[in-house]
C-alpha cells in the first residue's frame, strides 16, 4: 500500500452511534427512521409504502413465514433451512411481523386462507414489505451517515 | 380485473420506494418511480402474456 493510499484509509472516520440507533429504528418501525432525521415527505412516502404494502398483504390473506422444526430434526435439513430466507424476508416489516407473530395474526397453516385466489398475492405482498423496508433502513441510516441528503 | 389491480398497486408500492431512494433531485426521483412503475407493469403484462400460452 502507497503512502497516499495508506493515509486516505487511516482518515476514514467511525461511523456515528446515533446511525446505528437510527437504522435499528428504522428497521423497527417503517418510516421512522427518516422522520427521527427530520425527512418528513421521505417518511411519508417510504414508510406509508411500507406499511400500506403490509396491511393490503394481510388484507389479502396472506401467509407470514417462520422457521417451524416440525418433522426436522436439525436447523440444516432442507426442509427448515428452505425457510430462513422468506422468514428474513417478513421479519424486514419490523414492529408489523413481531405484533403479527404476538398476536398469531398470518402464522396459521390454514388450508381455507390458502385457497383463497388472492393467497400468493398477500404472501408476495408481505415479503415485499418486509423487503421496501431494508431499503428504507439502509436509505435512513445513509442519511444518518452522511453519505446521502 | 383483481388480479391487475394488486399487481398495479405492487409496482405502485415499489416504484413509491425505489424511486425515494435513488437519484439526486425529486424530479430526478419522480423521473425514475414513473420509469420503474412503467417496467413492472410492462413486464408483468408480457409475462402474462407468455404464460397465458403455456398450458
Amino acid at each position: 500500500m502507497v503512502k497516499s493510499e495508506r493515509m486516505e484509509v487511516e482518515r476514514v472516520e467511525p461511523t456515528p452511534g446515533s446511525a446505528w440507533l437510527i437504522g435499528l429504528a428504522a428497521w423497527f418501525v417503517p418510516g421512522i427512521g427518516h422522520l427521527l432525521l427530520h425527512k418528513w415527505g421521505r417518511a411519508a412516502l417510504m414508510g406509508g409504502a411500507v406499511w400500506v404494502c403490509f396491511f393490503v398483504g394481510l388484507a389479502l390473506g396472506g401467509h407470514l413465514f417462520y422457521v417451524s422444526m416440525e418433522g426436522a430434526t436439525s436447523f440444516l435439513q432442507w426442509s427448515v433451512v428452505i425457510q430462513v430466507p422468506p422468514m428474513v424476508a417478513d421479519l424486514g416489516a419490523g414492529i408489523l411481523y413481531i405484533g403479527c407473530w404476538l398476536f398469531d395474526v398470518g402464522f396459521r397453516e390454514d388450508p381455507a386462507q390458502a385457497a383463497r385466489a388472492t393467497y400468493e398475492y398477500g404472501t408476495t405482498f408481505l415479503l415485499i414489505a418486509g423487503l421496501l423496508n431494508y431499503l428504507t433502513m439502509l436509505d435512513a441510516f445513509d442519511i444518518a451517515v452522511g453519505r446521502k441528503s | 380485473m383483481k388480479h391487475f389491480l394488486a399487481m398495479a398497486l405492487f409496482a405502485a408500492l415499489a416504484a413509491v420506494v425505489f424511486g425515494a431512494i435513488s437519484k439526486d433531485t425529486p424530479r430526478e426521483r419522480l423521473i425514475y418511480g414513473v420509469k420503474v412503475f412503467a417496467e413492472f407493469m410492462a413486464i408483468g403484462l408480457v409475462l402474462s402474456w407468455i404464460l397465458r400460452f403455456i398450458p
